[in-house]
């Protein structure tokens, strides 16, 4: 029980330390006066505009010291408030954004894991089988290559290969297209994130399932007449997948930085169009929110591990 | 007196004769099985680094010094519009002319490229040497001194680590302004943790040591323990982070110019990349603006892994859960 407060405890303090960290920076360094009221917020010669200033401070709690700020917008977001789009008509919800844009970065990010995990898993298994032979070195310097070309790169070469010149699959997203559609317009971004991630676990779960091969049990089952691959899938397996696990929750923290920028050549308007957007037009809460919710998640994902990791083997917990 | 501790592949000048050597010891193991039977292959196997590691330093130092002597180098102008030619409009495609095409302004592909390589290079470069500097300095003295210091010191890691590293940079570059010296030091600051904890844990795997109580017990103080012991020690395996860090900088640096974060003047691969294909059209029909940066970058993120992977297994390096 101790350990899971002080998991839990561990988790909650980063998470302020994160929030109060960008949440500092975005007032230190940015203008959020001016984010409200645009050129005005320089104006204080013009007495109306002073009255405005003192009323968008009063109003945002700008005349409140930053802490108290932060507490007050704390409270705020762990509510779902977030605050609103100041460089929209009408100055919507932030909300209203993060609920129509999570979906579909949600959705590449569970597609491209998926593919990532299907291709890993069995290419490692045949791989660990046939350790140090040719075809393993191959699929070594395979996995090599398809690491070292970054997520923009692969995303532009696929982009060229099969949307254009192949034609299977759109040029774009399409909001309004029907659900199937849209699923298969995520496809090819997917692949994009779920190639350099399928290079990196086939590598970590053959080095693990090559060091299982070689333990005690192995022998044993072998000996007994179990088949070579029955050993692989039933015995080999589950115990190689510890660090598996580790290294899913670690790479989802870099697939999401991968989204972002995928979505921005597919042209797929999730979280990464959002946040861009944000940033050219200076609008400081859906920046905020954001940065927010993907560390948040980050940090729930690693707790997440940690749990499923003592699960699986209670001598962490001891630790 | 460093030199006992270090580890035994330290003293081998010669990798080709080496790699020689290795291929003739497993079958003279097998001979004479009868004499420690694999313990000399295993050395031998680590003491290699294949030619492989030669081919990617090859290709870096031939990037590198292209980047820095760009200026002298007998190449047109990267900003410069060439002149069209006759009934054909620009961008050409690659050819004697231009060995990597021109663009859509029809400028030399190949010369940007080239000067590309400068802005990247030199943000890998400054981000690991700040990381380094920075996490490298933090992780030894936590490493060294333990207690209240490392706690902090581990936890500011952990706060670093638990921002996924894009999101960070992103909120840097957008904050502040997007000059080179920027983006460098963002991207430092985000390899600090990652240096830090290899760091760290290098520097307690050896501050127990029989060297360094003995260099205490002739009155050494700290400072001169962790100079003159420790840091040789720390220093040489971390080179193989440096070029693994390098690439992720480089790589990194692609990113923010494809979320329009990249450094503002000159060209960098990223932004390269970015430019051939911002439109569908213009990668339909000039796709070597992006795809000559993209095999560039690509081959050398590849050597900087691979030259960086092979040097890991070299030293041995391991992040210790410590």
């Amino acid at each position: 029980m101790r350990f899971w407060l002080q998991r839990l405890g561990a988790a909650i303090l980063l998470l302020l330390t994160v929030s109060a960290l960008t949440f500092g920076a975005m007032n230190i360094l940015g203008d959020p006066l001016f984010n409200i009221l645009g050129p005005i917020a320089g104006d204080t010669e013009n007495p109306e505009n002073i009255a405005l200033i003192e009323a968008a401070e009063a109003e945002y709690n700008l005349d409140k010291p930053l802490p108290v700020r932060w507490v007050i917008w704390l409270g705020d977001f762990v509510t779902g408030d977030f605050g609103v789009q100041f460089s929209e008509d009408g100055q919507p919800p932030v909300s209203d954004l993060i609920a129509e844009r999570l979906p579909r970065t949600l959705t590449l990010l569970v597609m491209a894991q998926l593919m990532a995990v299907f291709i890993s898993i069995p290419w490692a298994l045949w791989s660990a089988s046939k350790a140090n032979r040719p075809v393993d070195r191959a699929s070594t310097v395979l996995t090599f290559a398809m690491i070292a070309l970054p997520n923009f790169a692969l995303a532009v070469v696929l982009k060229y290969v099969f949307a254009i010149q192949l034609g299977w699959f759109p040029l774009a997203f399409t909001a309004n297209d029907p659900f199937w559609s849209r699923m298969w317009q995520m496809v090819l971004p997917a692949i994009t994130l779920a190639i350099p991630a399928a290079a990196v676990y086939q590598r970590l779960l053959r080095t693990d399932l090559i060091t299982t091969l070689q333990e005690d049990f192995i022998l044993t089952a072998r000996s007994k007449g179990v088949s070579r691959n029955a050993v692989l899938f039933k015995h080999a397996l589950r115990p190689s997948l510890f660090s598996f696990v580790t290294i899913f929750a670690i790479n989802t923290g870099a697939l999401i930085g991968g989204a972002l920028i995928v979505e921005n050549v597919f042209l797929i308007p999730g979280l990464g169009r959002a946040i861009v957007e944000a940033i050219l037009r200076e609008d400081f809460p859906v920046v905020l929110a954001i940065v927010m919710i993907v560390s948040a998640a980050f940090v729930i994902l690693n707790l997440l591990v940690d749990i499923i990791y003592s699960l699986i083997d209670p001598r962490v917990r001891a630790a | 007196m460093t030199d006992l501790t270090r580890s035994s592949g330290h003293d081998t000048d010669h990798p080709h004769l080496d790699d020689a050597a290795a291929s003739l010891v497993p079958a003279i193991a097998g001979i004479e099985s009868h004499e420690v039977p694999g313990d000399g292959t295993e050395v031998a196997a680590k003491r290699r680094v294949g030619w492989g590691f030669w081919v990617s330093v090859a290709w870096i130092a031939m990037v590198v010094l292209a980047a820095i002597l760009a200026p002298w180098l007998p190449i047109d102008d990267p900003e410069v519009t060439q002149p069209t030619r006759v009934g054909e409009r620009p961008p050409y495609p690659p050819g004697s002319e231009f060995w990597f095409g021109t663009d859509q302004l029809n400028r030399d592909m190949f010369s940007r490229t080239i000067w590309g390589a400068r802005t990247s290079l030199t943000v890998g470069f400054v981000a690991i040497a700040f990381g380094m500097l920075v996490g490298g300095t933090l992780g030894m003295l936590a490493g060294y001194f333990r207690g209240k210091f490392d706690q902090g010191v581990s936890f500011v890691f952990v706060v670093l680590l638990s921002f996924p590293a894009l999101v960070l940079a992103i909120l840097i570059t957008a904050l502040l302004d997007r000059s080179l010296f920027t983006i460098s030091v963002t991207l430092g600051i985000l390899s600090v943790a990652p240096v830090g904890r290899v760091a760290r844990a290098s520097t307690i795997s050896f501050a127990d040591r029989e060297f360094v109580l003995a260099s205490r017990t002739l009155g050494a103080k700290n400072p001169r323990i962790i100079v003159r012991e420790l840091l040789p020690n720390v220093v040489i395996p971390m080179s193989a982070l440096a070029l693994l860090g390098m690439a992720v900088a480089v790589v990194a640096e692609g990113g923010l110019a494809f979320l329009g974060l990249s450094v503002e003047k000159g060209s960098t691969w990223g932004k390269l990349i970015l430019n051939g294909a911002s439109s569908s059209r213009d990668l339909q029909e000039a796709p070597w603006m992006s795809f000559a940066p993209i095999i560039v970058l690509f081959l050398t993120v590849l050597a900087l892994n691979f030259a960086g992977d092979r040097l890991r297994d070299y030293f041995d390096v391991k992040e210790a859960a410590l």
